[in-house]
């Protein structure tokens, strides 16, 4: 009898560790996974961000842009380049309800951006201006949940009904543990895989978990834009004016 | 001399002014920067025996200040060498300014003083350039500074004025008030433009002119006659932006309101003298943009209430009396621009935009129709703009268009090497008839080089 005591202990330790383990294994429909996404994503109040941007062409030729980003929330965020010179001063300001301004210095003048604008480059990089814009994926697409394995989720989001984009759909994984996207696929109208994100050095910083290198790559132009966080505050109480034309030409 | 020391002192205090914002900069991180650019412009006519028609090296110098959240400094100036020598006889060797002529041109300085007596409230004091319109570059409810029409192709291109500008925040409405104390005049283009743009004058018959001069009968000094105010809402309504202005200025180009005819010794042979004002006016305007169906649309009109203008022409030396006519008519009248714009998915961009009334029009019987356009794509990353199609149309006469029409195409190549780097080759081609302002310059073909560096 005293040779089973170990036994049965370590079968009911085991069956405990199993439970735990059923108990932290909740099943997350895709609705949830990409809920938490948009929390996770946009979890500070607020957040500045210095950031570098290196154009690599298909040759690896480099071109450097430097860059200030201010985000409020999930819904307003301001990009003002730093240099190189000839685009020094130009602002974009993205609100709620596709609403996006750009400020041109060289006009003395803030353009409300128009819908047939917002597909095309930002400033020579591989992100679109509609890359560019603070938003909640779950407002705009609806997921479906297309993979499971040990460390990632993996949805693909479709545009709801009504959403002005030029993606088909786009295919996300989620890291399991965090939620935080990892890369994000691209699809243009005719369903052709069109431009590839790779967020990497993902880490927790004031408690918000944040990738500081990603790439944009274009794979019909065989162009990738890195990006790099050079510098990084969050929850400064950046005010609201901030994110108003008034500031943008600034 | 004087003008080339004066330019050499300038530069050297703009020297020490950036190199000891660059060594606070360094030292203590405050936001003071320079930059700027250098821009090389060279054309040259196609046809009259290919002179060179325009030679600029502009050197743009830039500095900028933040030395507090709530103040910000901005300046900017052109060191030029324009034009070309313009030597005569030996004496002139000796002067730099006729051998390398140099210019100074002081765009803007000001500052800004944010949430200045109350939260909402900016000011902007110094000299100023006030951008009002949505449409590209053709703005006729920009009637704040004067218009700079040196290069008559640089669209849109106006002088700084010393301004004091108020500008208050209400939410999505933004109040706008300007004063500017000192009335300028525009500046106009030299050569072919200046007499294409001026009004012609005929003589009566069997009169032939020996002389021709003229006056500018420049306001008075003062308040009322020199001042120009100006106000502006803005606001957003169902996603357009929407802007009501008002300005109460003047025409910053000249207009005739007396000729007197004096004769020479020589039977028939007559000297002119004419005197030019700057007719004042209220202008109110309305402006608009935004999106439909995806594409980018924008409106723009103002209405112009000039003051009556009556033109006296003195023919009493000749023994005809002195006659009197209407120069400017106080009818109001109104200027617009309706435009669209839009990006295909193959990146293709194209631009368009309808013109009642150009810059230096003026009077409701004197404004034309204009139909601008342009098409460009970029390839290579951006490396490269090719604009294969971009031009004007002028119609005179709706009703004789055969015979009243001038069209201009400008195709162009931009190509960017490296970064802040750019090199532009374009032709510009005119064709057209007589009766219109184009069509007048269908001999002034031109190619054109550009290079721009920034820093």
């Amino acid at each position: 009898m005293k040779k089973n005591i170990p036994f049965f202990m370590i079968v009911g330790l085991l069956l405990l560790a199993n439970i735990k383990v059923l108990a932290q294994e909740k099943i997350f429909n895709a609705n949830e996974i990409l809920s938490k996404v948009d929390d996770v994503v946009n979890a500070p109040k607020d957040q500045t961000i210095k950031l570098k941007l290196i154009l690599i062409d298909k040759e690896g030729k480099e071109e450097v842009r430097e860059l200030i980003m201010f985000q409020k929330g999930s819904e307003k965020r301001v990009v003002k380049f730093i240099s190189p010179a000839s685009q020094k001063g130009i602002a974009f300001l993205s609100l709620p309800d596709d609403i996006m301004y750009l400020y041109l210095p060289a006009f003395k003048k803030t353009r409300r951006i128009a819908s047939h604008i917002k597909n095309t480059k930002f400033a020579g990089t591989d992100f679109t201006y509609e890359d560019m814009e603070a938003k909640k994926y779950s407002e705009k697409y609806i997921p479906e949940l297309l993979k499971k394995d040990e460390s990632h989720y993996i949805l693909q989001l479709k545009p709801k009904d009504g959403v002005k984009t030029d993606y088909s759909k786009l295919i996300v994984w989620v890291r399991a543990d965090n939620f935080y996207p990892t890369r994000i696929e691209f699809y243009d109208k005719s369903n052709n895989l069109y431009k590839v994100m790779t967020r990497e050095k993902i880490e927790k910083v004031g408690g918000y978990w944040i990738s500081k290198e990603s790439e944009m790559e274009d794979l019909k132009a065989k162009h990738k834009t890195k990006m790099i966080v050079v510098d990084i505050k969050f929850d400064s109480n950046l005010s609201d004016e901030i994110f108003t034309e008034r500031y943008l030409s600034r | 001399m004087t003008h080339r020391v004066f330019l050499l002192t300038v530069i050297g205090l703009l020297l020490l002014n950036f190199s000891c914002p660059l060594l606070a900069q360094e030292s203590t991180g405050s936001g003071v920067t320079w930059n700027g650019y250098l821009q090389t412009d060279n054309r040259l006519q196609l046809k009259s025996d290919n002179d060179f028609s325009l030679q600029e090296y502009r050197l743009d110098l830039k500095t900028e200040a933040n030395p507090t959240e709530k103040a910000h400094f901005y300046s900017e100036v052109w060191l030029r060498s324009l034009g070309f020598p313009t030597v005569q006889n030996s004496a002139d060797l000796v002067d730099k300014n006729k051998i390398s002529p140099l210019s100074l041109d002081f765009r803007e300085a000001y500052v800004d003083l944010y949430g200045f007596l109350f939260n909402n409230l900016d000011i902007r004091i110094g000299r100023q350039r006030i951008a009002w319109g949505t449409a590209d570059k053709l703005n006729p409810t920009d009637n704040l500074n004067p218009d700079d029409l040196e290069d008559i192709w640089d669209f849109g291109r106006h002088l700084g004025s010393n301004a004091l500008k108020a500008s208050y925040y209400l939410g999505n409405c933004a109040f706008e008030v300007v004063y500017i104390p000192m009335f300028t005049p525009a500046v106009l283009p030299q050569g072919d433009w200046a007499s294409v743009l001026s009004s012609s004058m005929e003589l009566p018959a069997g009169l032939t002119l020996r002389n021709l001069t003229d006056t500018i009968i420049m306001p008075k000094n003062n308040f009322e006659e020199n001042s120009i105010i100006g106000g502006k809402i803005s606001n957003n309504f169902f996603g357009y932006d929407f802007s009501l202005s008002y300005v109460y200025g003047r025409d910053d180009l000249p207009l005739t309101r007396k000729v007197t005819f004096t004769p020479t010794s020589t039977p028939g042979e007559v000297d002119i003298t004419s005197e030019l004002i700057y007719p004042r006016m209220h202008i109110a305007g309305i402006d608009m943009a935004g999106d439909i169906a995806g594409v980018g649309v924008w409106a723009e009109a103002a209405v112009f209430f000039p003051e009556e203008v009556k033109m006296v022409t003195d023919l009493s030396a000749l023994g005809m009396g002195i006659q009197e006519s209407i120069a400017l008519d106080d009818k109001p009248y109104v200027k617009y621009v309706l435009g669209a714009d839009y990006t295909f998915k193959n990146g293709i961009y194209i631009n368009g935009q309808y013109l009642h009334g150009f810059v230096h029009e003026r009077g409701k019987d004197n404004l034309e129709d204009y139909f601008m356009f342009g098409l460009e794509k970029k390839f290579f990353n951006d490396k490269l703009k090719i604009i294969p199609i971009v031009g004007g149309i002028e119609i005179k006469d709706f009703k004789d268009i055969e015979n009243n029409y001038a069209f201009i195409l400008s195709p162009e190549i931009a190509y960017f090497p490296v970064d802040n780097a750019e090199l532009t080759l374009g032709i510009r081609l005119i064709d057209g008839k007589d009766t219109t302002i184009f069509g007048r310059l269908k001999d002034k073909d031109e190619l054109y080089f550009k290079v721009k560096y920034s820093f």
